[in-house]
């Protein structure tokens, strides 16, 4: 005892002066924007654990190690000084295309289910498009960022459009339509952030929703004239049609919808509980750890488990918000905004597809899908957030 | 729907609402918190442009950073404003509809996963056993060695092959019947029935070497007395579609069960068929059996116990194949029922059949053979569903006809010249003793089967018709069952037919020539000849209707006994017509009957052996293009009568000398019975018919 006194004696027992002594870096750390991402983090786990262990495709403990590196990653990210990346338009480019390419060249790229989005260096598969995410969402906002927060002048509107649009050009080379659609909800809140005259993005959304309202009806017409597939594959059409109705094929992607619903519903308030979930155990759920892993959350834990989910998003992305609200420039605001963009589109569909809501695309759920290309890509872009966080008061002038 | 996009709508006004409020208010706090925090570092130099300021704060701040234009700051707040109504909106969308689904929806939800997980499949159960009256087990299941497998045995090309082995089944067979998914997916499937019970054991003694093989001791119905009664019992098939769509309420038939297809099997299905037993099991999305949840065992069905007595059965059956492999006749049929009860003590076909042959199906060569000409139709039950001209049978009818209306009675005479012209000399017809019988009075009329003292009753009733209407013998006639189903408990009864002026013109509408009823209409249907068809079964029954003066419903089944053996149902006598006739009248005919079993000679001699006394009429019935038919109706005993007994031979020439003695028999044997008599029985065998195009089998 005495030598502990002895030890602390040693300790400056001014508060203020102890005050000082603390390492720096922990006071700007977001404490409610940690809690959320770690929770949602454990929760993922937990819904893991149950969805991989009767698919033996699945394997949890690699979920596990993705969130190992997430880790290390996150913390790296949280170091770095987001401004030193705001200069780099020309380089966000060549990079996402490079990304988005990468699957069409021989040796590396693979093919799976007729799509062209994974590559192969040595033993590790991954997707580029979900990297490419991270230089989507830098690229967008280093664009935006340049107007200052008013762009009013349709020639630059234009340009800006066009540039953002490269990289959906890129990844519907593949094709992955769902992905694509990630990276246009990025590019949609990155210019609504930035400033954009609403008029702009009124008329766009417009041209936007004519040209798929047009799509889908030329489609079988042009199929037809030229004998093959030439806007949109078949099961995009039929995805399509069984979100307009659910009856509409019910061996396919109707089923799926069907047995994803009967999985939630069966869920009732507090669910079936922890790996009770019978509609994914016994296979009748398809993909029930990558695409419908909320199906399994909602069976298990109920109507009050994807509360408590849909809670820990919010309270993610409300406590992002913040982060944008306080960032140092307009460069870190937009980065924040298109990174809570893309969240909230991917919940949307991914949770929207289960319900009935949206059709079925293959988008992984952040932080809950299996999968870790996509758990790396989340924790990078969380990292980037908390070093926005930690530079807003750090902000050497 | 259009509730979920109203509730969709409105929180999302709501949200948008508490979002603008939250929003207003914290612009006017902790914004100026944050701004005070951040101090006056909001400018900085992003990108390629040229300064550009960041403005964090919001409302009174915005005019000091002043290098954008003003304009900005508020620009900036309605942006994170439509940012945060994005936002509101997805989750509360989300939100809304997973409590539809969640809460709203769980029931139907929670229902259809546990039908995605649960399915049940059955086992069969045993049929209930069929006795006679006393007990004699007619039909009863015989424990069959059954070996099942699961669907997934299919693609196991080594068990198959030790299946193979072992049962001597190809291997293709075995994979085929595996792979028969007709009783259900998920159920098993028989690879072989009737295994040798080493064959059994060595599958239980080896597990590990069957995975998803397993024996079963499963039922069939076996027939210990052949083909005796075998119209009666009729026989089983696997339910068809047909079956499985025409259920009646209370009777459960899976793919694949035995269904009652002819006979009491048929008539009584739902009191045979047992209660399935039942496996609940838990599958995957392929179908894969994980679990099995429950299991519980067949019930067998209730036991019938018939009206018949196998002893006189086993007579009957026996004097008819005698008669017709003697070479009289091409068919006979015979029903003997019990006056009192109108329950049938025997009823016999010939030719017949055996009922076992159908257990698991016959061929189609098999099938068509039992339906040609050459082999007398050995399926079908003549003595309800054949119809013959009655004959002199009827003539006890039509007299009690003629004797109610009074164009008859004990003391009048008529003069039989062998040729009558009652209905003018361009039309005469003859009795059948074509040298006359001379002055006769109704009784000997009736002893010695005069037609023309009937085509004279005939005339009377021709004459009358302006007073009695033109159906009224038709009329008297039917009150003894003719013309309509007697309504007994087996299936594919005929009605027969009583010609009237109405069903005439009816039956000939496309031939008016022939449509009209004519004076011999009537002079031939009163000697049961010209249009008149009746069964078998009609005729005992409306002798036994002479015999009581009630004619009772004819059944089949006594009682019906559950697996503790209580009866739970008894089958009532049934009184359908008590005719009007007076008892004189039917002393009368009674008398005449029994001068037909006395004062006849071929009769008397062919009962002379017995002791118990009868009445009797004989019938020779003429069918175009083929031999007589012979008929003989009686019942016995003459004082107090048990038993009423009709038989008709096809072809068989006079009913006196070929149809008297085989009725002798049986109603001897019917009278031994029950008067206590012990009578042998034993098992009847018969060949199949001989496909068409097979080769020719000793029969």
């Amino acid at each position: 005892m005495a030598e502990l006194v002895e030890i602390n004696s040693v300790q400056p027992r001014d508060p203020e002066l102890s005050k000082s002594y603390r390492p720096r870096r922990f006071k700007y750390m977001n404490i409610p924007f940690l809690v959320c991402f770690a929770a949602l983090v454990v929760y993922g786990l937990i819904v893991q654990f149950s969805a991989t262990s009767s698919d033996s495709d699945f394997n949890f403990t690699t979920q596990v190690l993705g969130v190992a590196i997430g880790i290390v990653l996150f913390i790296l990210v949280s170091r770095f000084d987001y401004r030193s990346l705001s200069g780099f338009t020309t380089f966000f480019v060549v990079i996402n295309v490079v990304l988005l390419l990468s699957p069409h060249l021989p040796f590396i790229g693979r093919e799976v289910n007729g799509a062209n989005s994974w590559i192969r260096i040595g033993g590790l598969s991954m997707q580029p498009g979900e990297f490419a995410k991270i230089t989507v969402v830098l690229l967008a906002a280093s664009i935006m960022s340049r107007y200052g927060g008013r762009l009013d002048d349709l020639r630059e509107y234009l340009k800006a459009l066009g540039i953002l649009a490269i990289p959906f050009l890129c990844v519907m080379t593949q094709p992955d339509l769902g992905t694509g659609l990630v990276y246009l909800c990025i590019a949609a809140f990155a210019l609504i952030i930035g400033g954009t005259n609403w008029r702009f993005l009124v008329v766009t959304f417009v041209i936007l929703a004519a040209l798929v309202v047009g799509i889908f009806m030329l489609d079988p017409i042009l199929d037809g004239l030229v004998g093959s597939d030439v806007l949109l594959k078949d099961y995009q059409r039929s995805r399509l049609l069984v979100f307009m109705d659910s009856s509409y094929d019910l061996s396919g992607d109707g089923y799926n919808l069907q047995q994803a619903k009967i999985a939630i519903g069966s869920g009732g308030f507090f669910g079936k509980g922890f790996m009770q979930a019978t509609q994914s155990s016994l296979g009748f759920l398809p993909e029930a750890p990558t695409d419908f892993v909320f199906c399994v959350l909602a069976e298990e834990f109920g109507f009050f488990g994807a509360l408590v989910l849909l809670a820990l998003y919010l309270g993610l992305i409300v406590t992002s918000i913040r982060v944008a609200r306080n960032a140092p420039d307009l460069f870190g605001t937009i980065i924040v905004i298109c990174i809570v963009g893309m969240w909230v589109f991917q919940i949307l569909e991914n949770i929207g597809m289960d319900v009935g809501l949206m059709p079925i695309t293959g988008i992984p759920l952040p932080f809950i899908s299996y999968g870790s290309s996509f758990m790396l890509v989340n924790f990078v872009l969380l990292g980037l957030i908390n070093s926005i966080w930690a530079h807003s008061e750090n902000n050497p002038s | 729907m259009l509730a979920t996009i109203a509730v969709v709508v409105i929180s999302l006004v709501v949200i948008a609402l508490i979002v603008l409020v939250v929003f207003r208010w914290r612009s006017g706090t902790s914004y100026v918190r944050t701004r005070n925090k951040m101090g006056v570092k909001s400018i900085t130099h992003v990108g390629v442009s040229a300064e550009a300021p960041k403005v964090a704060a919001a409302g009174g701040s915005a005019p000091a950073t002043n290098i954008t234009s003003a304009g900005a700051p508020s620009g900036q707040r309605s942006r994170f404003f439509a940012i945060g109504v994005i936002v509101a909106g997805v989750f509360s969308a989300l939100a809304v509809k997973l409590f539809g689904l969640q809460i709203l929806s769980s029931d139907s939800y929670q229902r259809e996963a546990e039908s995605n997980l649960y399915t049940t499949v059955t086992t069969p159960a045993p049929r209930g056993v069929i006795y006679d009256r006393d007990g004699v087990p007619l039909v009863t299941n015989r424990q069959v060695l059954t070996v099942l497998a699961d669907a997934d045995v299919a693609t196991n090309s080594n068990v198959i092959l030790r299946l193979s082995a072992l049962l001597g089944i190809p291997y293709d067979v075995v994979r085929a019947r595996i792979l028969d998914s007709s009783t259900g997916a998920q159920s098993q499937r028989v690879v072989a029935k009737d295994i040798r019970l080493r064959d059994a054991a060595f599958i239980s003694e080896h597990r590990d070497a069957f995975p998803g093989v397993t024996t079963q001791i499963r039922s069939d119905r076996i027939y210990p007395y052949g083909a005796l009664a075998a119209h009666i019992l009729g026989y089983t098939g696997t339910s068809s579609t047909e079956d499985l769509k025409n259920v009646t309420e209370g009777r459960d038939i899976e793919m694949g069960d035995a269904v009652g297809k002819s006979g009491i099997e048929q008539s009584y299905d739902d009191v045979l068929a047992g209660d399935h037993g039942t496996r609940t099991l838990i599958t995957d999305a392929s179908g894969e059996v994980q679990q099995v949840v429950g299991e519980s065992e067949p019930t067998k069905g209730n036991d019938i116990y018939l009206t018949i007595a196998a002893p006189v059965q086993y007579v009957a059956d026996t004097a008819l194949r005698e008669l017709v492999q003697g070479g009289t006749g091409t068919a006979a049929s015979l029903v003997c029922i019990d006056v009192k009860t109108g329950g049938v003590l025997a009823m016999a076909n010939y030719p017949t059949y055996e009922p076992e042959h159908f257990i698991g199906g016959i061929s189609q060569d098999v099938w068509d053979a039992y339906q040609t000409e050459e082999s007398h139709y050995p399926l079908m039950n003549r003595a309800i569903a054949g119809t013959y001209p009655a004959a002199s049978c009827f003539k006890a009818f039509t007299g009690l006809a003629g004797l109610t209306y009074g164009f008859a009675d004990a003391t009048k005479a008529w003069d039989c010249t062998g040729t009558w012209t009652g209905f003018g000399k361009e039309y005469p017809q003859k009795c059948w003793e074509h040298s006359g019988h001379g002055w006769l009075t109704f009784r000997e009329g009736i002893v010695v089967s005069c037609d023309v003292v009937f085509y004279e009753i005939a005339r009377d009733f021709y004459n009358a018709r302006g007073s009695i209407g033109d159906e009224a013998m038709q009329d008297f006639i039917k009150e003894f069952g003719y013309s309509a189903l007697t309504n007994i408990d087996l299936g594919g009864e005929a009605q027969g037919r009583i010609p009237t002026p109405e069903w005439k013109s009816e039956y000939f509408r496309d031939v008016p020539t022939e449509a009209q009823w004519l004076p011999g209409d009537i002079s031939n249907m009163v000697i049961g000849q010209g249009y008149v068809l009746v069964t078998p079964l009609q005729v005992a029954r409306a002798y036994a209707a002479i015999a009581t003066g009630k004619l009772l419903r004819p059944h089949m089944l006594k009682e019906v006994r559950n697996s503790a053996g209580e009866v739970v149902v008894e089958a009532p006598v049934v009184e359908d017509v008590i005719p009007d006739v007076t008892e004189a009248n039917y002393q009368i005919v009674r008398d005449a009957l029994r001068g037909v079993a006395v004062e006849n000679d071929d009769v008397s001699a062919d009962f002379s052996a017995y002791e118990f006394t009868f009445a009797a009429k004989t019938g020779t019935a003429e069918v175009a293009g083929k031999q007589d038919f012979a008929w003989f109706a009686c019942y016995a005993p003459y004082e107090d009568p048990r038993y009423a007994l009709a038989l008709c031979i096809e072809e068989g020439g006079s009913g006196g000398r070929t149809a008297s003695p085989v009725a002798a028999k049986v109603m001897a044997a019917a009278m031994e019975y029950s008067n206590g008599g012990t009578i042998e029985y034993k098992k009847i065998s018969v060949n199949t018919p001989t496909p068409a195009g097979g080769d020719e089998d000793d029969g």
